[in-house]
């Protein structure tokens, strides 16, 4: 490994400048070097006017997601060795707009992560939803098929690598999908019918085309393709017309299995 | 603020990413050809061999259309139709299959080094069935028409 790295970071001032620039910085290496500590060697020593986003520095708050290398990541998760070149490029997340140099703006980001309604909705009782009297219950299987989705810490990477919200700004994009997968599959909730009329719409579920970029880039293991995919398959199935007879027969198509456990006053 | 939304050039750009985002971009790319081929090929057969502006519906008028593409680069485009085509429609079989949730495994905890399961299942051999099937009916259809 070479002693030194060109670290090339992009810099904007859209209230200044018209295009966004990169400038080279020099960063002597040491052993374990993240990209995070290379940005902070370049904002302590180099240029204290680089605008960056960190706090955690261990992949737990997902503020330092980045374009490295043409490829979103979380700046302090990436070691400079393993990126295998002498050149670092450092660049801010595609699709949210640019506040300065590496730090967007997640406002829209965080938006339409709320309008999926991200909690357990229970109807009837608008006190036991704000003040449960009890615990509602589930089984470690029905944990595990939803669990992976409660890990995402919102770094927006999977949102900035979403080809489709490189082009439709209404799309809710992969993370609120996945959090409206997450819910939909939780026994306890009881919006089902709403949350799939919140994605069967021209800009929701079907704007996905799998390109999975989402899932791969995400440092937390959550597979968001994987979600919306099943989200996708739980539209078909409830808009399906063997659902709809089934229904008019008075059968129960999606029965939660786990009725008894669940608590009821 | 910048918008940094890349526009239609967001949806061309797969380096440093998956094979999945690979296929999005053929399919997308072999859409279009696919779709342009058709177009004219409708507009062949129905304005130049029976059309307004063809001599009407003959033998000859066939023939002759069809001699536009007995040559080199009509064979070579030929080929390249062949290609997209098949290419386009077993990889559309992968994402119909992908939409209804088949081919996927459950969802379950993930284990560091995390590898997504989505992106691990039969759907990724499928695109490399789309690949291969592809290569080889170009390359038959190449040695029927070169040979």
């Amino acid at each position: 490994m070479a002693d030194e790295l060109a670290l090339r970071i992009q810099r904007f001032d859209p209230s200044m400048e018209e295009r966004p620039h990169l400038e080279r910085y020099a960063i002597p290496l040491k052993d374990g070097m993240t990209v995070l500590d290379a940005l902070i060697y370049a904002k302590d020593t180099l240029d204290h006017g680089i605008a960056m986003r960190f706090s955690c520095r261990m992949a737990s708050c997902g503020s330092c997601g980045m374009k490295i290398n043409g490829r979103p990541r979380l700046a302090c998760e990436t070691q400079l060795k393993d990126l295998r070149s002498s050149t670092v490029t450092v660049q801010p997340m595609d699709n949210f707009p640019i506040v300065r140099d590496l730090v967007v703006d997640l406002e829209s980001f965080f938006s339409k992560h709320r309008s999926v309604s991200p909690h357990l909705v229970r109807k009837g009782d608008e006190k036991e939803q704000e003040s449960p009297t009890g615990e509602y219950l589930m089984t470690p299987q029905e944990l595990d098929s939803l669990v992976q989705f409660t890990y995402c810490i919102k770094c927006g990477l999977c949102s900035s690598s979403c080809p489709t919200g490189s082009t439709d700004s209404l799309f809710p994009g992969p993370q609120a999908l996945a959090q409206e997968f997450r819910y939909l599959q939780d026994p306890r909730d009881e919006a089902r019918e709403e949350r799939l009329d919140l994605v069967d719409t021209e800009h929701g579920v079907w704007r996905c085309h799998f390109a999975g970029t989402c899932s791969a880039v995400c440092p937390k293991g959550v597979d968001p393709a994987l979600g919306i995919q099943l989200l996708k398959r739980h539209v078909m199935a409830a808009r399906s017309p063997f659902r709809r007879r089934r229904e008019r027969k008075g059968a129960k198509v999606f029965p939660n299995p786990n009725e008894d456990l669940l608590r009821k006053d | 603020m910048a918008t940094n939304k890349r526009g239609v050039a967001g949806w061309l750009d797969p380096l440093h990413l998956n094979i999945e985002r690979w296929a999005y971009v053929f399919q997308r790319v072999t859409g279009l050809a696919v779709l342009a081929y058709v177009l004219g090929h409708i507009g062949d057969t129905s304005f130049f061999v029976g059309g307004p502006f063809g001599e009407g519906p003959s033998p000859s008028s066939w023939s002759s259309d069809l001699s536009v593409t007995e040559n080199a680069f009509g064979h070579v485009v030929l080929v390249m139709v062949v290609l997209v085509v098949v290419y386009h429609g077993i990889n559309g079989i992968r994402l119909i299959l992908s939409e209804y949730g088949m081919i996927f495994a459950k969802p379950s905890r993930p284990d560091y080094p995390y590898k997504a399961k989505s992106l691990r299942t039969v759907q990724k051999h499928l695109i490399w069935v789309a690949i291969i099937a592809a290569i080889l009916a170009a390359l038959y259809t190449g040695g029927t028409l070169f040979g």
